[in-house]
């Protein structure tokens, strides 16, 4: 209130320590505050081969074939890891409006079928949908979110399957930090759950900390070396199980290539290799080395078009 | 008294019978149970510490290897390459950029 005073009080704010707290920027949604980061230390690694081709039939509809033949992690009690082959088509349609409207489907040939629409009804106000359709029972699930962005923050409403209910606010405080907070219901588990989390953001660094009432504490770090070169970190923490992970990673973005590498805690090193051969096509190389548990992941694959 | 007559005994439950032959035993064993012995154990005990150390500076090795593998050598590679293209570039530059570049301050004067 102070600053604002003083501020309306000088005539003049060339002053750059004194910002101006009534048009501050419009903060990072609640679930992306940790976008740079997951960006960083998390590619979608995958073992097998893939294969992605997208093909546009005009400037809004395009339609995306994907293949994927490898091997699937399956989940297991016991230390040892059981992997089963699988092998799997995805059909998708996209029609993109760059104005308004987003509209991605996508069905598997083992059945599953996945829908996202956005819609902008206006600059400020959006609703996204995802739904999933699986073959097995009880793991279909529908999410809506209503979103409204504000001048300086932004607000976003969550109903899903289950009696699932959401909330989020985050606020910008000064130019380059901004603080929210989440409150969550799951009716049919009889939970419910609270969440904080801050942002801090300049050009060169991106620091997150969030905390959420389920016991997990996470803390992020980017550091955008140079324009070629970031370098992530993560901090992840568990209350009820009491365990800590960290990882440290790097991102090179370079003119012919993007390359991914991540080493954490648990033994569990990765990297990630996005090679551009020619316009449109992209060959992609994913290493995963799990020291401690002896598995080791490698997959090779290819992207056209987009 | 007690040390001769135990020593046949040892000598006997160790050779079974053969007595000069375990005699001969015998008297090596008794001046040497403290030093070959010890000799021995010494030697075991470092044969099963350098394996062991052998062993777990193998797997380090293994673990600091294919890590550098994975996570470095692909930036090597890719850096290189970076740097290769834009030598290239700056050649080419070079060569095309050259002439006019000395004959463009006039120009514009």
């Amino acid at each position: 209130m102070g600053a604002v005073f003083a501020k309306s009080d000088s005539p003049s704010p060339d002053r750059s320590p004194s910002p101006d707290w009534l048009n501050l920027p419009c903060p990072v949604k609640y679930d992306e505050i940790q976008r740079e980061n997951i960006m960083s230390l998390k590619p979608e690694l995958f073992e097998g081969l893939r294969f992605d081709f997208t093909k546009p039939l005009n400037q809004r509809f395009s339609l995306s074939h994907s293949l994927f033949m490898g091997s699937v992690e399956v989940p297991s009690q016991g230390a040892q890891i059981i992997k089963v082959p699988a092998a799997h088509y995805e059909f998708g349609a996209n029609l993109i409006d760059q104005r308004m409207m987003m509209l991605i489907g996508r069905i598997l040939t083992d059945g599953r079928m996945s829908a996202r629409i956005k819609y902008d009804f206006t600059d400020r106000f959006s609703v996204k949908v995802n739904a999933q359709l699986t073959n097995e029972p009880h793991f279909s699930q529908g999410m809506f979110h209503f979103d409204y962005r504000g001048k300086d923050y932004q607000t976003q409403l969550q109903l899903g399957n289950n009696a699932f209910y959401g909330f989020n606010y985050i606020q910008s405080v000064t130019p380059t930090v901004a603080l929210g907070g989440e409150v969550f219901w799951l009716g049919h588990q009889r939970k419910s759950g609270i969440g904080f989390a801050g942002r801090y953001n300049t050009d060169k660094v991106v620091a997150t900390g969030q905390f959420a009432s389920t016991g997990i504490v996470s803390l992020t770090y980017v550091q955008r070396v140079s324009d070629k070169v970031s370098l992530a970190s993560d901090f992840l923490y568990n209350w009820n199980s009491k365990e800590a992970t960290t990882s440290v990673g790097y991102d090179y973005l370079l003119r012919q290539c993007r390359l991914r590498g991540r080493l954490d805690t648990n033994g569990c090193i990765a990297a990630y290799l996005e090679e551009r051969l020619n316009l449109g096509v992209n060959f992609l190389l994913s290493a995963e080395i799990d020291h401690w548990k002896k598995d080791y992941k490698f997959g090779f694959g290819m992207t056209v078009g987009e | 008294m007690v040390a001769p007559s135990a020593a046949p005994q040892k000598a006997g439950a160790g050779a079974s019978g053969g007595k000069g032959w375990g005699r001969g035993m015998n008297f090596g064993s008794v001046t040497g149970t403290s030093l070959t012995d010890k000799a021995r154990r010494a030697a075991s005990n470092t044969a099963r510490f350098s394996q062991k150390l052998l062993w777990s500076t193998g797997k380090a090795a293994w673990i600091a290897g294919t890590t550098f593998l994975i996570l470095v050598v692909p930036l090597i590679i890719e850096m290189d390459r970076e740097q290769q293209m834009v030598d290239m570039e700056s050649q080419q530059a070079g060569l095309l950029g050259a002439p006019p570049l000395p004959g463009s301050p006039p120009a514009v004067k």
